[in-house]
């Protein structure tokens, strides 16, 4: 309670001094840490990986005890024209439908809800020339069976929305500065490339953290630190997301003021950090290659996760750390929830999330609605840091997954589910054996006990009459 | 016609003193044959002599027997037990069915419901140590006297081969005392005849199959034993009955295995120690087995044999063909292990003792005062020959080296109990060898792989489970630690180059060292014999 009522005086404040505008109370390039900020919980390292495109029916829709795919779900093919059919949720691999990166912007989102129906999943992706039926496919257990031990050991969120109902550019943005992307001069984001060309200079989390004296940093795979909203034109392909991923890059004073561009680091950073036990108080992990967008190996992406939790587990810094496993958007997939709307820029539809820490409850399914910025929102209770817009201001804090009066968590790693040591033992061995050597054992024990008698009486036989 | 007055009288006197001499010298004749024979010493001397056996034995096997942790089969064989004891924190990483029959796992599965652990486990094993130096002592005595089962008692309880094994949770320890009970009981059969002694020895012998199935081999030389003493008479029906027996008596182990279904895991692991590659040289037990039985006792042994060819009876007929089939048996087999020979340890014992007590030097010597304590001499000579070794291997310095059979590991218990503590469960570690990771897995309760364990099940032991691919596990963050161990790299110096490679692409930051000191040119140093990496894609 005290907590909330802090929260709600320092964003009260936040309004007062600041306004709603984010661009207002830009700090100058030359900010530097006042002080240290404490902790407010046990949390001192908080790591947040975003990876791409996928809802939580898309991963989590068949997880036992989450709000996932209803039975009897069955999307029109074409929600004009019903004779067309439907198409029913189904299993990835089990047909013949291909894997493609499917249509995930603005104007799909909105065909796909079709004003809070969810009809139009399969027909707004047929508009776009690919495989509407793709969009009704998920994934189980044997495909990502490290998430769902993760899932079945930590926290998972099943209300857990993309903060805006939009592509990748503005739900990173939000998920760093409460707010979707708003260039300083005219003009705004290609739709197809979801690419910004135009600088920002919008407050961020980091800015807040910077001012308060908590450490922080951005650790990108891949990184490159040539490649920022200046030079992207001069990249092809998927290297140019990296300024989508890190809108820190769109940033003038991210770019230019080395006390805060030193904290935009490659991913290797990381591992160092765990190791010599100066992992920041706040960090973010931005993917390249191990994303899991599709068309992408979702196992290669698993994997990349694993190996990042596990470090994590590992460090020193564990006793004490959360990581948060989430996606950027719904990437085009179906998802059953109607994403309530907030503002006009969201929500978007629910994407899966998962909180990895000691004092993360046991095996729950946290239903309380959050989005990114609930994320800004624990950081900044947890700090005490007003909150950057409205959003975040009025966001539930993440806080309900932990339970801090539970003794943490050891540290250990998750196995895949399915991939448990083959060597279990069971009751059946144990008492084979017993039911097989025990009764031998007791019958030589009574023969050379008791029997020594008999065998003494013949040795003596044996003297007098050899 | 007889002498008349004087003359007659010293006739007399000569007949008389001609007698007298001739009845000196019959009375000395018989003297010395009397001497010749064994002479029962006092029951209370025997008694305290048998005590002071046993407690040199005792000291020997249990001094410091915690000094080191276990090496892999040790490791293996407890794993086993605690398996079947429903050990939470061990059954994960050890099936109960793995190589070998399950008896001694069994008899240590009761140690740890009761709360055992290393420490009971090898005290469990110098138990049956030392009811073998017992049996070898009441062996002795039944094949030829008291002094010769003292002497070769007291061998056996002194012999680094015998004190080394029995220090260990090795299945050898009750695997030889129970042969050596066969023998005993085998040789009272002969003695008498009496049935039951025969039928007694097979059930000796299932017990021993149970405790490790190469006990099969007492079957061959029970046979042989019996071809090469035609004064030994066994109805077939009797030989029916004790096979009978013997089956019986061993059926718990193919029976367990049916009942848990898992039938594949004896022939596998038979099919594969019969056509797999030769371990060592042909040499390995010549080089080894000798010297830990010890040269003088081995020479004693041979020598009793070669003075009492003459005298030769089944006796020497059962002890020769114990050792001589084991001995062809191991020369042939293509796994050599130091410490599978160990069964004809008792038997040469015997032989060595028999020759020592039976040694006539106031024959040779007669006029030597020390003739008679020559013997006593000799054996308390060759006693100390053995108890210095022993004592010596027990007491020896820390070694970045290992013959397998031989003793705990160096710093094994340490690292394992390190990684415990400090790496997260759940974890998978890579180590050099299978035998490593037996002990990782013992004391680390962590998931390990041998990177010498073969992906192709042509070419490694059953038991253990490959790693297919370690490049791709390290990669995939799958593996997450790599150990490396001085005595694994001594034996493949390849697979140590290959682990070490991968602890360099992968990033390998060492989190965990154990060392020994070494002593070279004056300087002592410190030297790493268990190595722990983290390791990251």
């Amino acid at each position: 309670m005290k907590r909330v009522i802090i929260a709600l005086l320092l964003s009260t404040a936040a309004v007062v001094t600041s306004g709603l505008s984010a661009q207002a109370a830009a700090p100058s390039p030359q900010a530097q840490p006042q002080q240290t900020q404490q902790a407010r919980t046990p949390i001192n390292h908080l790591v947040v990986l975003f990876q791409e495109n996928h809802t939580f029916d898309n991963y989590f829709g068949t997880f036992p005890g989450a709000d996932g795919i209803p039975a009897g779900t069955c999307v029109p093919v074409e929600p004009n024209a019903p004779s067309q059919g439907c198409i029913k949720p189904f299993h990835i691999g089990d047909n013949d439908v291909r894997l493609s990166d499917l249509d995930h912007s603005a104007s799909t989102f909105k065909r796909q809800l079709d004003g809070g129906k969810l009809d139009g999943f399969v027909s707004a992706l047929n508009l776009r020339n690919q495989d509407g039926r793709l969009a009704l496919g998920y994934y189980d257990q044997q495909d990502i069976p490290y998430y769902w031990a993760l899932a079945k050991q930590y926290v998972l969120f099943d209300r857990f929305f993309s903060s805006a109902s939009d592509g990748s550019l503005n739900n990173h943005f939000f998920a760093y500065t409460a707010a979707p992307f708003q260039p300083s001069k005219n003009g705004g984001t290609d739709e197809e490339s979801e690419t910004p060309h135009l600088p920002t200079d919008q407050l961020t989390i980091f800015d807040r953290l910077q001012a308060a004296g908590v450490s922080w940093k951005v650790y990108v795979q891949n990184y490159d630190p040539k490649l920022t909203y200046r030079t992207v034109q001069n990249y092809a392909g998927n290297r140019a997301s990296q300024i989508t991923w890190v809108p820190l890059l769109n940033i003038p004073r991210f770019i230019d003021d080395p006390a805060l561009a030193s904290h935009i680091v490659d991913i290797d950073q990381y591992d160092t950090d765990l190791a010599n036990g100066t992992l920041p108080a706040v960090a973010f992990l931005a993917p390249s290659g191990a994303s899991e967008h599709p068309p992408g190996n979702i196992k290669s992406g698993e994997r990349f996760v694993q190996g990042l939790i596990n470090a994590l587990i590992r460090s020193s810094a564990w006793p004490n750390s959360a990581f948060l496993l989430t996606y950027d958007d719904w990437g085009g997939w179906y998802d059953h929830v109607a994403p309530p709307a907030v503002d006009a820029n969201g929500y978007g539809f629910r994407v899966p999330a998962i909180l990895v820490s000691p004092y993360a409850r046991v095996g729950a399914i946290d239903h309380t609605q959050f989005d990114f910025t609930s994320i800004l929102r624990f950081i900044e209770d947890n700090y005490g840091l007003a909150p950057l817009t409205a959003r975040d201001a009025s966001a539930k804090s993440i806080d309900s997954a932990f339970d801090f009066n539970q003794t943490p968590r050891a540290a250990a790693f998750t196995a895949p589910l399915g991939a448990a040591p083959s060597t279990v033992n069971n009751v059946r061995k144990r008492r084979s054996v017993y039911w097989t050597y025990g009764p031998v054992l007791l019958i030589a024990v009574v023969l050379f006990g008791v029997g020594a008698f008999t065998v003494r009486r013949r040795v003596h036989l044996e003297r007098i009459d050899p | 016609m007889k002498p008349e007055g004087t003359a007659r009288v010293e006739w007399l006197r000569a007949v008389v003193a001609a007698e007298l001499a001739e009845e000196e010298e019959r009375r000395h004749r018989l003297s010395r044959v009397v001497r010749s024979l064994p002479q029962p010493e006092p029951r209370v001397l025997v008694y305290l002599a048998l005590a002071g056996v046993i407690g040199a034995a005792t000291f020997l096997r249990t001094w410091q027997i915690n000094r080191f942790g276990f090496n892999s089969d040790e490791a293996v064989y407890a794993g086993q037990a605690a398996a079947l004891a429903n050990n939470a924190a061990l059954k994960p990483f050890f099936p109960v069915f793995r190589a070998h029959p399950l008896l001694f796992q069994t008899l240590l599965s009761l140690s740890y419901r009761l709360g055992g652990g290393d420490v009971a486990n090898r005290l469990i094993a110098a138990g049956f140590g030392l009811g073998t130096v017992v049996l070898v002592y009441l062996a002795g005595q039944l094949l030829y006297s008291r002094r010769a089962g003292l002497i070769a008692a007291l061998f056996l309880a002194v012999m680094p081969y015998h004190v080394l094994v029995t220090r260990q949770v090795l299945l050898d320890g009750p695997l030889v005392f129970f042969t050596t009970l066969a023998l005993y009981l085998v040789a009272r059969f002969a003695r008498t005849n009496d049935r039951f002694w025969l039928f007694a020895a097979s059930g000796a012998m299932g017990l021993a199959i149970l405790s490790k199935e190469t006990a099969v081999l007492l079957v061959p030389s029970v046979y042989v034993f019996l071809a090469l003493s035609p004064s030994i008479r066994v109805r077939t029906r009797d030989l029916a009955i004790a096979l009978g027996i013997l089956v019986l008596v061993a059926s718990p182990y193919p029976i367990a295995i049916m009942l848990a279904g898992r039938s594949n895991t004896g022939h596998s692991y038979l099919t594969w120690q019969l056509f797999r590659s030769p371990n060592h040289s042909v040499l390995f037990y010549l080089e080894t087995v000798p010297g830990a039985i010890g040269y003088l006792v081995c020479a004693a042994a041979a020598a009793g044999l070669w003075f009492h060819r003459r005298q030769a009876s089944w006796r020497e007929v059962l002890l020769a063909s114990w050792v001589l089939i084991h001995v062809v048996f191991f020369e042939l087999w293509p796994v050599k292990g130091f410490q599978y020979l160990l069964p004809i340890a008792p038997p040469i014992a015997i032989l060595a003792g028999h020759a020592i007590a039976s040694w006539k030097l106031e024959e040779t010597l007669p006029r030597l005062n020390l003739a008679a304590w020559l013997p006593a001499l000799t054996a308390g000579a060759i006693a100390v020959s053995l108890l210095i070794p022993a004592f010596s291997s027990i007491e020896a310095a820390p070694s970045g080296t290992f013959l397998a059979g031989t003793g705990g590991i160096p710093g094994g218990r340490e690292a394992g109990d390190w990684i415990d503590g400090n790496v997260p469960s759940g974890a998978t570690i890579l180590t050099l060898g299978p035998s490593m990771a037996n002990i990782v897995e013992f004391y680390g309760h962590r998931q390990a792989y041998g990177l010498s364990v073969s992906p192709n099940p042509l070419r490694r032991n059953p038991s253990y489970e490959a790693l297919p691919n370690p490049d791709l596990a390290l990669r995939t963050s799958r593996v997450q630690y790599i150990v490396w161990d001085s005595f694994s790299a001594s034996r493949s110096s390849f697979f140590s180059e290959a682990l070490m490679r991968y602890v360099r692409r992968y990033h390998g930051r060492e989190v965990h060292t154990e060392t020994i000191s070494e002593t070279a040119g004056g300087k002592t140093t410190r030297v790493p014999i268990i190595r722990i990496f983290e390791v990251r894609p």
